[in-house]
């Protein structure tokens, strides 16, 4: 309980902190929203141009994007800070977190407030809310449930997906360069259905890269193509517990990532 | 032992920079071949069921989306890990070294952008030459477009110096500005074409773009080598390109003046 409320206190005085500069606060919220808007657009136009992409009408389509964007908005907001921990390394600043105490992880998300969360957030409801109000579905308790459930399986996801590459930074600082196409990655690949590709391709973005349980599986599931995909029903269907369980494998390799950390000085 | 000139060792550091660290090389090399494949994946898949589109074909629309992919390696250097960007040294003060220096800083930051773009180039160029084999790309269709497109390129390449350069600059005036350099990145990805070619959106937006110097960059380029734009508007396209980099070298250059105003070297 104590934990949580200094977690609490460092983040209103990081958010006071934001405040100090505001036009630079401002701004920031604008990054965010133009960050998702650019991904928007670039889903929008394929979405104008080739109507009926991958056997899926542009209502659905959009549910894709939408969940994906609220998933990354939620991520930048908990957890994006270890986005930012090869800088973090390359600053010295993890070395002075190891001798604080407070666990090192919870140090890092509490670095800074991420302004940028505001306008990515502020976005992706709002695409939220027009993707469902376009959406013939039967809003049933359990779909809302289920949205609510790939929404937070996503945030876990990608969480994991950047934990992992931290861990790679704690090792090679240089690997944070991986950190920035990761989120090219699932910015480009992550808003439409992955039908539209080569299996292979396909499979690389399931297997290799999990961006397919982000948003595209569960999207299928809720609108009905979850026999199309590609992978079993229920591997589709289990994408939120992916997440959940992919994030909490991330955390144990963060752990022992940490353990093995040498700093400048040994 | 051999004495190199100023321009010469100032121009290599990023080549070399790059060179000592092979992780960073094979990272580069990876990301490209896959960002390269999945590029093409997703424009053959999206025209497997659509005719032409926007104006371009199949494989205009490929070997666009694909030369994107290849001219974006041009100036991608992780500049930010040298610790030499112009927000880094705002930051912690070292800016006034530029200005200490036996060179100018205009002329300092001219050729490490020049030293990293050459370097870019070697890749691109090989990434072309595999893609071209490999059959991904379709080759110009005629020697007068391949000469057009490579001046265009260039053209293109020198706007974007000079878009980069105003984005570095504003640094020396606003203390916190790490949201403009970023929206500022945004706006040239989006309206030079990286995210999707400009002929895609709708016209209000290509209208707009048409005003602005991003298209510059790289859309005109691309769309002259895949024949989007014919041969005969390349004249009025190579010299809109050429008002852009005379507009930019002239306001960078008043720029930099007034920067020059601003660091203070040693308390004043």
């Amino acid at each position: 309980m104590n934990a949580v409320r200094i977690a609490w206190r460092v983040t209103r005085l990081n958010f006071r902190a934001q405040l100090e500069y505001r036009t630079e606060f401002l701004m920031m919220i604008a990054v965010g929203a133009i960050w998702q808007v650019s991904v928007l657009v670039f889903a929008t136009v394929l979405l104008t141009r080739f109507t009926g992409m991958g056997g899926w009408n542009s209502s659905d389509v959009l549910l894709i994007p939408a969940t994906r964007m609220l998933a990354h908005g939620l991520f930048v907001l908990v957890l994006g800070r270890i986005h930012a921990l090869g800088r973090f390394i390359q600053e010295g600043v993890i070395d002075t977190y190891l001798v604080r105490p407070m666990p090192v992880h919870r140090q890092v998300q509490l670095q800074f407030f991420p302004t940028n969360a505001i306008g990515d957030l502020t976005v992706a409801a709002g695409l939220m809310v027009g993707a469902i109000a376009r959406s013939d579905l039967d809003w049933t308790a359990g779909r809302i449930t289920y949205l609510v459930a790939a929404v937070f399986g996503g945030m876990l996801l990608e969480a994991a997906l950047f934990t992992v590459v931290a861990c790679a930074s704690l090792r090679f600082p240089a690997a944070d360069y991986w950190g920035r196409w990761l989120e090219e990655l699932l910015g480009t690949f992550g808003s439409y259905p992955l039908n539209v590709l080569p299996r292979a391709v396909g499979g690389l973005l399931t297997f290799g890269l999990p961006l397919a349980f982000v948003a595209y599986f569960p999207a299928a599931v809720l609108t009905g193509h979850g026999h199309d995909t590609g992978v079993p029903y229920w591997l589709a269907a289990a994408s939120p517990l992916i997440g959940l369980l992919a994030y909490l494998a991330a955390r144990l390799l963060w752990k022992w990532s940490l353990n093995h950390y040498t700093g400048v000085n040994g | 032992m051999t004495v190199l000139p100023p321009a010469w060792r100032v121009g290599r550091v990023t080549p070399l920079g790059e060179l000592h660290t092979p992780p960073r090389m094979t990272a580069a090399l990876l990301r490209l071949a896959v960002q390269i494949v999945l590029v093409a994946s997703l424009w053959h898949g999206l025209y497997a069921a659509a005719g032409t589109t926007a104006g371009l074909d199949r494989d205009q629309a490929v070997s666009y989306a694909v030369l994107a992919v290849l001219a974006s390696r041009l100036r991608e250097i992780d500049q930010y890990a040298a610790r030499d960007t112009v927000i880094q040294h705002m930051h912690f003060g070292t800016i006034v070294y530029w200005y200490l220096r036996p060179m100018p800083p205009q002329r300092y930051y001219a050729l490490r952008a020049l030293g990293e773009q050459l370097y870019g180039l070697a890749w691109s160029l090989a990434g072309y030459l595999v893609c071209l084999a490999a059959g991904v790309v379709q080759p110009p269709a005629s020697a007068a477009v391949a000469g057009v497109f490579a001046l265009s390129m260039l053209f293109g390449q020198w706007v974007l110096y000079y878009v980069m350069l105003v984005i570095d600059q504003l640094c020396f005036w606003t203390l916190r500005n790490g949201a403009a350099l970023l929206i500022l990145i945004f706006a040239q990805n989006l309206l030079s074409g990286v995210y999707a070619p400009l002929w895609f959106f709708p016209d209000w937006f290509i209208t707009l773009s048409s005003f602005l110097p991003f298209q510059a960059t790289l859309s005109v380029p691309l769309s002259l080598y895949v024949g989007r734009i014919p041969l005969s508007d390349a004249a009025f396209q190579l010299s809109v390109q050429a008002g852009w980099i005379v507009v930019l070298a002239l306001f960078t250059r008043f720029l930099w003046r007034r920067a020059a105003r601003r660091v203070i070297s040693q308390g004043g």
